[in-house]
Formats: structure tokens, sequence, C-alpha cells
């Protein structure tokens, strides 16, 4: 038992959750303290002392059910289907079954006794959790653990067919009708013997090609999980799917808790200021004024203030959809945010985003809303002079003025001198754009006009890039 | 206390919480490997009722510590009662000038007074805040950490210090140990993710919103005199809410509070006309409550060929009570 569920928490770990070996220890405690007959006390028992993050427990259950539960489920699943087969051609597998212990026991052999081999034995007692076990030794000896794709299936399926001598137990079944027969059994009967030594073998095959199948799942799951996980993390933003859009955003939300964590401990740091000596007084006033407890100022909280104008145009459509989920996180963490968006119009989506749920909110800033036109072509030169003229006395020189755009701007003017206003005002300009730098100025990118009047710009393609430039702005 | 899962989950029932087995289990394991339970969900399912009915049930003191935003050592584990000093210093002052008699120098003078100041520092003048009293209790106890994601990642490091050994130190006194290990529960809605240490240490609950059943039952315990036929239709109307994508999801301390509102405007069924009335015993926004009013019309439509007998007669009396509830 110890030994499967370490290999449990391995598999948890390979699909990326964490376990510690503490935490290992705490389910064989926890197992320890419970019978595991009921299998949801099990599989409770092993989550409370496992899983620690909501996030986690649908791999966990997932793998719960190809490690532990679903093979003895579709094993019974295999056996009531040979049964109900056998029903069909008028047997009663059940009585046949008590017929032939009946005429075991009474001791009616004739040619002394009869040895069986475990696999006849299990099946003829119906005995389900012996079957299990025997397969999986089988499969283990089969080198089932090499299994890599589906085209295996059936090679690792006869293989452990063999091992457990499935043909041979199927002849032990007939010889043994006809050694009944022998000792006076209706023809009938005798008949419905070979009739079942079939269906078994059948289901037989059946539960070792599902053990197979889920073998492979479960050696995959990892693997598939893995990929899945990374390549959302290296995909460019361009070539995102709407499912992986929405995949994205769990991750964007915690990436904007984290900021708000390190914005949280920052903001005590800075706390201590100068001696408060009026409320110092009052608050010591209970003994006679003698200071026992100081009392300090708190310092003006460093409150980040921030602007972000986001580039919606087709051109970044996809980048832009994501980016204004970061955006919206942003706004849920922080107070002091405006945001805008814009094409060749801009236009001011912070009550949208503080009105609406995200997805909602993102819809109405992109097309339902009638914020801006956004079936125009981008003009940048455009948007910060719209900028520059309506929302200039917004900035201060608390405020940070994020930009998010690839900034192609259709041969128009760039007016990069609303862009130099703006950054000496803010306290900081930074620019995140899509395309690599080696892009940059090429065609009708009028980045490099821009450049000199951002304090910071940087390729934001992908995840992984952003939350590098997000730990970069916080600490 | 608890012998198997089973029991656990019949003498929560006793108290009136109806939970399912994964609760029980959680519940049973924390008692019996003495670790603490991080309890996770929304708001309102009951994480903090869990432990109040824990401690009823197996007859513990429930000592509760709330956790917020800048909540530090001071008020979570002791602090010295420094006016309790003073007036005793003031009281004593006679007492001291004899403690000082006969010393001359005032190195000496000093010493005397080194010599006593145990008196000055010892249990007496310690106000226990809720973790040094459920460390220092006499009698087994459960403690509650409510709210642990309100409170700052400073505390949260200290509070893995108290939570892995149950003891503390004290500078100037000592060290104190638990005599018992009490239950702990700690309660989280999930504000910020609670960090891996933390966690690592606990076993982990999440409570999501109960199932329909389960909520018929939980709705029949807590309030007893409501009609069997209403209840379900309660039920239904609340499941199905938690389906339409609200800023506030309406959690089973909800169903109880519109159970009892209905109970008292004398409801026996679920009009249009009174759900929309009490639709703000659920719902705390009024962009949620536009929302799930069209959700209710299409319910209501639905309903509508087989409810149409029993919706005239109820009519008229949510009508008169309008007036009450505004």
């Amino acid at each position: 038992m110890q030994r499967k569920i370490v290999e449990f928490t391995n598999l948890l770990r390979k699909s990326g959750l964490r376990v510690s070996v503490a935490e290992a220890i705490d389910a064989f405690e926890a197992l320890d303290e419970l019978s595991i007959e009921d299998r949801e006390v099990f599989r409770d028992a092993l989550r409370a002392s496992l899983v620690k993050r909501g996030d986690d427990v649908p791999t966990f259950d997932q793998l719960f059910d190809l490690y532990w539960s679903g093979f003895h489920d579709s094993l019974k699943q295999a056996f009531e289907q040979a049964a109900a087969a056998l029903a069909e051609d008028g047997i009663d597998m059940e009585r046949l079954l008590d017929r032939i212990r009946e005429m075991l026991e009474s001791g009616q052999m004739p040619e002394g006794e009869l040895d069986l081999s475990d696999l006849a034995r299990a099946l003829l007692t119906g005995d389900l959790s012996e079957l299990e076990q025997l397969i999986r030794q089988a499969a283990a000896q089969s080198g089932v653990a090499r299994i890599e794709n589906m085209l295996q299936i059936g090679y690792f399926g006869r293989r452990t067919l063999e091992a457990m001598n499935a043909e041979g137990a199927m002849r032990e079944l007939r010889d043994l009708a006809a050694r009944l027969r022998a000792a006076g059994m209706g023809d009938a009967e005798a008949e419905a013997i070979g009739r079942l030594a079939e269906r078994f073998f059948e289901a037989l095959r059946q539960s070792v090609r599902s053990y197979m199948e889920r073998e492979l799942q479960t050696r995959n799951f990892d693997y598939m999980e893995k990929f899945r996980r990374e390549a959302l993390f290296e995909k460019s933003f361009y070539s995102l799917t709407e499912e992986e859009i929405a995949r994205m955003r769990e991750v964007v939300n915690r990436l904007a808790q984290r900021i708000k964590n390190v914005m949280s401990i920052r903001r005590r740091r800075l706390k201590k200021g100068k001696l408060d000596l009026h409320t110092m007084l009052r608050r010591n006033m209970a003994r006679g004024g003698v200071p026992f407890e100081l009392v300090f100022k708190e310092r003006r909280k460093d409150r980040p203030k921030l602007v972000i104008l986001c580039d919606v145009s087709s051109s970044v459509a996809n980048v832009s959809r994501f980016m204004l989920q970061f955006v919206y996180s942003l706004q849920e963490c922080f107070t002091k945010i405006r945001s805008f968006v814009f094409v060749a119009e801009l236009g001011e989506v912070t009550q949208i985003f503080r009105d609406h749920e995200v997805n909602k909110a993102i819809e109405e800033a992109l097309e339902g809303g009638g914020v801006i036109n956004v079936y125009t072509r981008s003009n940048f030169g455009m948007a910060f002079h719209t900028f520059w003229r309506d929302y200039l006395n917004a900035i201060d020189a608390k405020t940070t003025v994020l930009v998010l755009g690839d900034a192609r701007n259709n041969y128009n003017d760039p007016k990069a001198w609303c862009l130099r206003d703006v950054h000496a005002k803010a306290k900081n300009v930074i620019w995140l754009n899509p395309e690599s730098p080696s892009a940059w100025g090429f065609g009708d990118s009028v980045m490099d006009r821009y450049l000199p009047y951002t304090t910071l710009a940087e390729e934001c393609r992908n995840l992984r890039q952003l939350s590098k430039i997000v730990d970069r702005l916080v600490l | 206390m608890f012998d198997s899962v089973q029991d656990v989950q019949t003498r929560l029932e006793k108290q009136g919480y109806i939970c399912d087995k994964r609760i029980a289990t959680v519940v049973f394991l924390a008692h019996r490997l003495e670790k603490p339970i991080l309890v996770e969900g929304p708001a309102g399912v009951g994480k903090t009722e869990l432990a109040k009915v824990v401690a009823a049930a197996t007859g513990r003191e429930l000592i509760r510590l709330q956790c917020y935003e800048g909540l530090d050592e001071a008020k979570a584990l002791y602090e010295w009662e420094y006016s309790k000093q003073l007036l005793y210093t003031q009281i004593l002052k006679e007492k001291i000038g004899e403690v000082m008699q006969g010393t001359r120098t005032l190195r000496e003078a000093a010493e005397r007074v080194g010599q006593q100041d145990s008196v000055f520092f010892s249990d007496q003048f310690v106000v226990p805040r809720p973790l040094l009293h459920a460390i220092t209790t006499e009698q087994p106890c459960a403690l509650l950490i409510d709210e642990v994601d309100k409170s700052d990642p400073e505390f949260e490091a200290f509070l893995l210090e108290v939570l892995s050994d149950f003891q503390v130190t004290v500078p100037e006194i000592g060290t104190f140990k638990a005599k018992h290990r009490p239950l702990v529960f700690l309660t989280s809605n999930d504000a910020r993710e609670m960090s891996d240490a933390l966690k690592r240490r606990c076993l982990h609950l999440w409570i999501d919103y109960p199932s329909e059943a389960l909520e018929l039952k939980i709705l029949e315990t807590k309030v007893p005199g409501i009609d069997r036929k209403l209840a379900e239709d309660l039920v239904a109307m609340m499941q199905r809410l938690r389906q339409v994508d609200l800023k506030k999801t309406p959690s089973i301390a909800e169903t109880i509070d519109w159970a009892r509102a209905l109970l008292a405007l004398n409801a026996e069924s679920l009009g249009e006309e009174i759900v929309k009335d009490t639709m703000n015993v659920i719902l705390k926004y009024e962009a949620d409550i536009r929302k799930a009013q069209q959700e209710l019309s299409r319910m209501m439509a639905a309903r509508t060929p087989a409810g149409a007998a029993s919706t005239p007669g109820a009519e008229p009396k949510p009508a008169a009570k309008k007036g009450t509830l505004h």
C-alpha cells in the first residue's frame, strides 16, 4: 500500500502538483486512522493531506480515478457484461457457478484431485480483487511501464494475457467441463461451461485492454498536462485560441495577486515615520501621560497610480484581448488606476471595467460599448494627441503610464511630442510591445520615434516575459 | 472524542450542522492526527460555523482569532498590561521604600530592584490574547483563526511557528507549551493564496456550495417550520441562481435567510411577485438582482403550466405584505 501511495504522489508531482514528503507522510498516517474500505473516504483522506490548492483538485480527481478506482469498476463491468451475454443465451451464470462449486466440493470427481491455477480459481469464484491483482502482476511482468503510445496497447495486452496464462486457464475450464460431465453433470450444463469459459476469456481480454489504456493515460497525463502548461507560458499572444485566453485568466489573476502582495509588504515597511506626539499623548493618557506606547506617524502611502493605454486594433486583436484581461485584473487590485483603449480614437474604460465582470467588460470595451470605433486603422499619433489634450492633467509625478501596443502606425503622423509631454510629467512611461525589438522602426512601426520618451520598453510576447516584467516593475 | 467518520457526521448533525462525508473525514483526520485544518471556500458556506459546531460537539471551548490587515503579535498572542504595572508600582511605592532601606549606593539600590523585577514581569501582568489563551488553557480547546487570508504575510509566518509546535516564548517569563494540542481551524476566503509552508502543515478542506439534496436537508434543519414544497422550490431556485454569473453568488447563509424571510411573510409558495420583493435578501448588488430577475422570469415561464393552480392563490398575500420589507 505504501509503495502505491508513493507512486501516486510521484504521479501527482509529475503533473505539476507540489506534494512534499511531509504531506506524503501525512497521507500514510491518515490512512492508518481510517478504514480504506470506503473509497470515498479514502479519496477524501488523500485529497485533504496531499492537495492544498483548489485549482489542483480537478487534476487530483482525474489522476485518482485513473490510478485507484477506475480499473476495478471496469473489471466489474466487463464481467457483468459477460453475465448479461450468458443470460441472453439462457444461461444463469450465478447458478452455473454455484453448481460447479457444489460438484467440486462434494468430491464427486473421478480422477483424483483437481489442480486449478489461480486464475481459473479466481474466475470460478468470481473474486474480482484477486483477478485485479493477477492482472496487475502480469502487466508488470509484461513491462507495461514502457508503454508509450496507442499502438502498443495490443502488443502489451497480448503479452499480459500470455504472462497470466489466460489460454491455459480456459483449457482448464473446458477440461473441467469434460470431467464434470463424466462425474454425472448434464450435457447442457457442461456445454454451458464451455460457453462460460469463452465469455470469461472475452471479459478478461477487455479488462486487460482497458488496463493498458489506463496505464497509457496515467503515464501520458503528466506529460500532456505539463506540455499544456508550459506551452501556455511560452506561446506567443498572437496565436492564442479563445479557450487559451480563458485559461490565461487564472494565470493573469495570480500575477496580479502577486503584485498586490508585494505592494502590501512594501507599504508596511514604509509605514513608520516620525513620532506622532498628539496621538501618543492621547493614547497614553491612561498611564498618566507616561509614553509607554510609542505612536509614529504613518508615512504617506506611496500607492502607485497607474494609467494604462491599451491598443485594441485588429493587428493585435488576440494580444489586446489578453492584455485587457491583465488590465482588468490590475484594476481589481489597485484603486488608483485609469484604463484607456484606443485604435485611432481613444476612450476611457475604467468605469466599464469596474461595473461588469471580465468577459462582458472586454466585450463592451471592444465592441458593444461604443467606447471607440474599433474598425478603423490604428493611429497612435491621433490617440496620443487625444490623450494629451483631454487627460494630461490626470498625470502627476506619481503616475506610471503603461502603454500596450505594437506601434504600427499605418504611416500616420506619430506625434511623438505628445508622448514626450506625458513622459515629462509622469513618474515612468513603460511600453510593452508584442513585437520583438528587431522589428521596431521597420515598415510602419514608429516604435523608434517613441523610444526616447519611455523609461522602459520591452518586448512582451508571452506570459513568461510578462511575468518577468511584472516582477521588475514592482520590486 | 470522535470514533469514526460516521460518528463525526452524526454528532455534527446533532448540533444542527449537516455535512457530507468529505467534511466529516477531514474533521476526523484532523482530530486523530492533531493537525490544523485549512478550510477554504466561497463566503457563506459554513466555514466558521464548522469550527463552532465541532467545538460544541466535542464540548471544547472555542477560542476565536479574527484576522485583519495589520494584526500583529501584540493582538494575537499576548501583551503587557502597562497601566496595571504602573498602578502597582504606585501602590507599592512604600513597600519599595522598605526594600530599599539600608542601601547606600545607587548600585546597591539598583541590584535590590533587579532582584525584585520578576514581580513586575510575571503572568499577572500579561494579557493573554487568543493564541496564548489557546496554549495555556487547562482544558482542551478548539482554536478558530478566522479569515487568515486577510492577515499580512508576516503574521502568517509567525503563525507557522505557533502551529508547528504549539509553544510560545515570552522573553521575560519563559516558554509556554500547550498541555493539549488545540483543534485548529483556519478559514480563508481565498483573498490571497496562503504560503506553501502554511498549507503543508494543514489538512486542506474545500467546502463548496452544497448539492441540492444536502441543501434541502440543511434548510429543513435550520428552518424547522418550513413547508416541504416551499423548501424544495427555494433550493431549486438557489441552485439555478448559482449557475448564473453573478458578482456575489448567494450561499447557504442566504438560502436560510431567505427561507426565514419568506416564513416571516407567511408565504406558502414561491410566486413571481414575492420572489421579486424578497430578492434583496439573497442578492447584494443591483446588477445581480437585474440579472437574476431575467433568469427568474425564464424559470417561471417554464414552470407556469404545472404550477398555474397554486400561483393565483398565493399572489394576493405577498401584495398585501409588500410594505414590510422595504
